[in-house]
């Protein structure tokens, strides 16, 4: 495939994100009037669905589909291993116990805007890499089995932390955190979107601006280092990135599983290997499978909203197995 | 006056130890521009472990290196990556990136590498000059968007070759080129890399195990042991019985090389049970 029909493809994958963006706020339970498209203020019912309940809850999960996404191919590429992602490597999991122990502990404070949540489901985020990097330093080399192993390893030992601080919180507290550990994108509102948007944006301006190095780093290290990249410093701008992305997205949605996993593999297959192109597309794919999952979510039962979590997982296991399984492996 | 440095690259008293292991006791390597330079030894020698410190790949304990009369620690790793290239023993076998993909990837030091094609800026003609040129000279035209992981062991290693020359360094340094090919693939890289060397004035700093070949197409020989760069001589001169017995403590026949007269390295006979 040429770089020329690559273009075309990212445009059209463009057209399908927008088409998509457009729909889905429409679908649901209740279809209100056409006309709601004028009345973004008005506080008829319509009016309330369509724009402060639907059209948040589509922005939300675009930006966290495109993180996730994102977080996938920068972990694919860095441990050259199809199943990392923040989620298998334990900065998730991090993050998540840092939003535990703030939901646990009725913190409540900001710092330069951002919430007590958010910075310690960074700082979560950003301890756990610490942690990875620690341990495979400490065995002597930063080979990325290592890396991958202490981060499997760290990701079980946060999440026996969250269920011992969940077991011994309220009932109050502990419900709270058992629904927010399935992933949900339901409680939506314009507020999540914009405390999501610097966390998404500054992630994905500082990958965009690595994809030649990505492309080396996913060869070999040696080889980005023989060609002229400060490996080190690259992968740490790469880690770090990836944590701010992943840390707003637990602290607004929780952790939302596999799709990390998939929409790299999915856009590779369908893109190739090229980060020039495998990001942008990786984006947009990401945030048109998520959005569409939360659609699935809140129309499969009538009688409650699933979870996109839980959607997200019931889809993702299977195509785990599938890549396991793949003989023909040419990845990532 | 400083006088300008006749070496483009030298190593002095170079030491690494891990562990309990001496990975490197007092290597010393010395290079001019346009030599060529074998450096064989038995395996766990200190060859690689050499080789990746001219690289800025691995940190010796101590020592000394001059890279164009600079010390390597003052440069950046785009400035190295302008002197020398780097070709690994094998390319991983999973890589999807296209041959012209791998290869544009090499022009990262010159801020160019944005992917296939059109992918240069459109003022880096000069890297898209020296990308065709190494395409050419290694003949992989034919494979330009084939992807790496379909292609054979010879073919991914002249796409390997074609990257390293479209780096544009002085010096190409290469880790047993050969090591991982059939017979007729090893010639067909052999001969490459004399043609490299002949038509564009490189130094070839290699790691072989292949005797023969050090000793045919080679000006110089190092002979690695334990960390120690024992002999540095003209490759006649290394293609002794003594100085291989000491090397690799092996008791092999010498013949010369019934066509260029070269010394060659033939097994024992009373070796063979």
């Amino acid at each position: 495939m040429t770089d020329h029909t690559k273009s075309k493809l990212l445009v059209a994958l463009l057209g399908i994100t927008l088409l998509c963006a457009l729909v889905t706020p429409w679908l649901g339970h209740i279809l209100p009037q056409w006309d709601v498209i004028f009345r973004p203020g008005a506080d008829d019912i319509d009016a309330i669905i369509f724009w402060q309940i639907r059209v948040p809850r589509v922005l939300l999960s675009l930006l966290a589909g495109a993180g996730l996404s994102l977080g996938g191919v920068v972990f694919q590429a860095l441990f050259r291993n199809p199943l990392a992602t923040p989620f298998t490597l334990g900065v998730a999991s991090g993050a998540s116990l840092g939003v535990t122990i703030a939901i646990v502990s009725g913190i409540h404070f900001s710092l330069l805007g951002l919430s007590g949540t958010s910075l310690a489901a960074l700082s979560g985020a950003i301890l756990s890499i610490a942690l990875v990097y620690g341990i495979a330093r400490a065995s002597g080399k930063l080979s990325p089995t290592t890396m991958l192993l202490g981060g499997v390893a760290i990701s079980f030992f946060f999440s026996s932390l969250i269920l011992l601080l969940q077991y011994l919180s309220d009932a109050g507290s502990s419900f709270r955190v058992l629904h927010w550990l399935m992933g949900d994108i339901s409680r939506a509102s314009m507020d999540s979107v914009l405390q999501l948007a610097p966390f998404i944006i500054s992630g994905v301006l500082i990958v965009s601006l690595l994809h030649r190095e990505l492309n080396l780093l996913s060869i070999t290290d040696d080889m980005a280092a023989s060609r002229g990249v400060n490996v080190d410093r690259s992968r740490q701008l790469l880690f770090f990135a990836v944590s701010l992305m992943v840390a707003g997205i637990i602290t607004v949605c929780g952790p939302i599983g596999f799709v990390g996993i998939m929409a790299p593999h999915i856009c590779r297959l369908i893109i190739g290997s090229n980060h020039r192109f495998l990001i942008p597309a990786s984006l947009l794919f990401g945030a048109t499978f998520l959005t569409l999952c939360d659609t699935l979510a809140r129309n499969i039962s009538s009688a409650a909203e699933v979870p996109v979590g839980i959607i997200t997982a019931i889809l993702g296991g299977p195509f785990f197995l599938w890549l396991l399984l793949r003989k023909n492996r040419s990845l990532p | 006056m400083q006088a300008i440095p006749t070496d483009i690259i030298k190593a002095s008293d170079l030491n690494l130890r891990i562990g309990s292991t001496q990975l490197l006791d007092a290597a010393s390597l010395a290079i001019s521009a346009g030599e060529r330079l074998a450096i064989v030894g038995p395996n766990g020698a200190g060859k690689t472990t050499l080789i990746r410190c001219l690289l800025g790949l691995t940190q010796p304990d101590s020592g000394h290196i001059e890279i164009n009369g600079r010390p390597l620690s003052k440069l950046s790793h785009t400035e190295l990556a302008r002197q020398i290239s780097y070709v690994p023993q094998q390319l991983a076998e999973r890589i999807s990136f296209t041959a012209m993909e791998f290869i544009s990837m090499s022009r990262y030091a010159y801020g160019g590498g944005r992917g296939a094609g059109g992918g240069f800026k459109q003022t880096d003609e000069e890297g898209l000059e020296a990308t065709e040129q190494a395409i050419e000279l290694t003949g992989v035209g034919h494979l330009r968007h084939q992807a790496l992981s379909t292609m054979s062991g010879g073919e991914r290693q002249k796409v390997s070759i074609a990257a390293a020359l479209a780096q544009q360094t002085p010096t190409l340094i290469l880790d047993e080129p050969s090591a991982h090919l059939d017979p007729k693939q090893r010639d067909i890289i052999h001969d490459l890399l004399a043609k490299i060397t002949r038509e564009q004035n490189i130094s070839l700093i290699v790691i072989t195990h292949d005797l023969n070949w050090a000793s045919a197409e080679f000006d110089r020989i190092i002979g690695m042991k334990a960390g120690q760069t024992m002999v540095d001589t003209q490759a006649d001169a290394f293609m002794q019985k003594q100085t291989l017995m000491d090397i690799f403590d092996a008791d092999w026949l010498l013949h010369p090389h019934p066509e260029s007269g070269r010394p060659m390295v033939l097994p024992s006979p009373s070796q063979k049970p």
